[in-house]
């Protein structure tokens, strides 16, 4: 088998007192959707901030595509091909939902022309064309997250961290979004995705990690994972039925 | 071509001829200064516009580039006797290679602390100058010798030539800002200016962008402030250097609304009308009064039109645009 697209190597963050993130180990191949689950701060978004570059570990490395980047500024992150969501969007409110996409699709295209087409496709590529000329800060959130992840892939990321983009989704909305996640690996994009919505993520993973409290506890497909006794004790419990 | 003919074009087109011809309908010279004054705030708030507006980040001592500018110039020009046509240059670049530090120390950090950093440099350049007398001259300032009608010496008779450069320049600024719009530096730094977190999580280097922005900024007041100290041929580290000239030069951009090509200009016609009345108001007979007024307006501004006038004026102008007929009809698509 071939080295794994990201390798993270025993990450450790502590806040003060709290260890938000334990010498945590996880690997995602190329090609690859992993679902990162656990409960509220158990430190998935955490993990992603570490990743990322918005963190620096105390602990721990993280290889990209067989580089370091352990602690690299988020820009320098991004431009090796690993681009994130954030939890709560936080489009450019100001500039058009278009601008947003530009902002990012210049990263790999630096001529305004192309950067503008290339953005153009990724508006409709996430249904937001109708709305490429409003504010960002006008759009409803379900319409931020979309953007949210237009913006993400204007970047032409190899790896892409979607963290929650499902959550207050109507069931027919998470529907939708897993269809785009689907097409995405389609297109040869690897994923990591932290979600609360069970569904998606025991359906769409290839393989699922699971952390409580900053830790490591259990790793496996999706349905190892709804199998797994510690799972079900520090998480799932009976809120998870099989679709 | 019908490109000319649109509104859209003729319109911005008569407004400069406007302008080239108005210092010609003006009664005397004293209203002509005031031309030349809205004109040199219109670069100076175009120039601050490019940090401080497009990227959001506020800086309270462009008087510190002014100051250097203004100084370096007359420096060169008295001791060495280089053309200031040459040292709005050298001037600019001066003011340039001071911002580097300052981008390098602060653009890394995100809060106040650009903001802090900016006016302690301006205070501590204005002490700098206070101090090192026997370069500086320091409270009594420098003069520029008085050559009458020198035109390679950048000094004139009239103020008309006076007048037609800094309009010159102030142009040049909103075609820059026009320009910058949409080039990848302009997009990076509306992007900072709105959320420095998500730019660099899609790849934006903020601190170089920011750093490239303040060095432009930095070079444009420079040049700006070689003018000044040959317009008026006295500087003094107690006004150029001032804390309230960097106010002003805030305050124009403000006022007529951050982040676009052509608030700063607005806010400096505003300001400098406003600035006028005041003194007419008051007739000076109240020292400090005129200062309180700024802050009174830059308060009002910030509660009631955070986005400064811009936004009635382009809605009042795309009305008007609106209604005016093109002067060269398209050819009707098949």
């Amino acid at each position: 088998m071939s080295a794994a697209l990201l390798e993270v190597d025993r990450l450790d963050k502590r806040f003060g007192g709290v260890h938000a993130v334990a010498e945590l180990s996880l690997s995602v191949h190329e090609g690859e959707i992993v679902g990162l689950i656990g409960p509220n701060g158990s430190g998935k978004t955490t993990t992603f901030h570490l990743i990322t570059g918005f963190h620096r570990p105390d602990g721990g490395r993280v290889r990209f595509a067989g580089r370091d980047v352990t602690g690299a500024p988020p820009y320098e992150v991004c431009a090796r091909g690993l681009c994130r969501t954030f939890q709560v969007a936080r489009p450019f409110r100001e500039l058009s939902v278009l601008d947003n996409v530009v902002a990012a699709t210049l990263l790999r295209h630096p001529a305004h022309a192309a950067a503008r087409a290339r953005a153009e496709a990724l508006v409709r590529t996430v249904g937001l064309e109708a709305r490429a000329g409003t504010p960002a800060g006008a759009l409803t959130t379900i319409d931020q997250r979309r953007l949210e992840v237009a913006r993400a892939l204007g970047t032409e990321p190899r790896l892409i961290l979607l963290d929650e983009t499902m959550g207050g989704l109507t069931p027919t909305e998470v529907t939708e979004a897993m269809r785009l996640i689907t097409a995405l690996r389609e297109r040869g994009l690897t994923l990591l995705v932290v979600e609360h919505v069970m569904r998606a993520i025991m359906t769409l993973s290839d393989r699922i990690v699971v952390m409580d409290q900053g830790r490591w506890i259990a790793e496996g497909t999706p349905t190892e994972i709804a199998a797994h006794p510690a799972v079900v004790k520090a998480y799932l419990g009976r809120e998870y039925r099989h679709a | 071509m019908s490109a000319v003919g649109t509104p859209h074009r003729y319109v911005p087109l008569a407004f400069l001829a406007f302008l080239l011809v108005l210092p010609h309908l003006l009664p005397n010279a004293f209203y002509v200064h005031i031309l030349v004054t809205m004109a040199i705030f219109a670069v100076l708030g175009s120039a601050w516009n490019l940090i401080g507006g497009y990227a959001g980040q506020l800086s309270l001592g462009h008087a510190a580039f002014f100051g250097t500018g203004a100084y370096v110039s007359t420096l060169l020009v008295n001791r060495y006797g280089i053309s200031p046509w040459l040292t709005l240059g050298v001037g600019g670049l001066a003011a340039l290679l001071l911002s580097v530090p300052i981008g390098r120390i602060c653009f890394r950090l995100q809060g106040p602390y650009f903001a802090i950093a900016t006016i302690g440099l301006g205070e501590a350049l204005r002490m700098l100058v206070l101090h090192y007398r026997e370069i500086t001259n320091g409270a009594q300032g420098l003069t520029v010798p008085f050559k009458g009608n020198a035109p390679w010496q950048l000094q004139f008779d009239s103020k008309l030539p006076y007048y037609y450069i800094a309009l010159a320049m102030a142009v040049a600024m909103v075609l820059l800002a026009r320009w910058m719009e949409r080039t990848r530096l302009g997009h990076y730094l509306r992007a900072i200016g709105q959320d420095q977190g998500a730019a660099e999580a899609v790849g934006i280097d903020s601190a170089r962008a920011k750093a490239r922005a303040l060095a432009l900024s930095a070079f444009a007041t420079g040049a700006a402030g070689v003018f000044y100290a040959q317009y008026t041929y006295v500087i003094h580290p107690d006004s150029v250097f001032s804390l309230g000239m960097s106010v002003q030069i805030a305050l124009v951009a403000i006022v007529g609304g951050v982040g676009t090509a052509m608030g700063p200009v607005l806010g400096a016609i505003i300001m400098e009308v406003f600035v006028q009345s005041t003194q007419v108001a008051f007739q000076g007979e109240y020292p400090g009064l005129e200062l309180m007024v700024y802050g009174g307006l830059l308060v009002a501004v910030i509660r009631w039109c955070p986005r400064g006038v811009i936004p009635w004026v382009s809605r009042a102008y795309g009305a008007v645009i609106g209604r005016l007929p093109a002067l060269v009809r398209r050819p009707v698509p098949a």
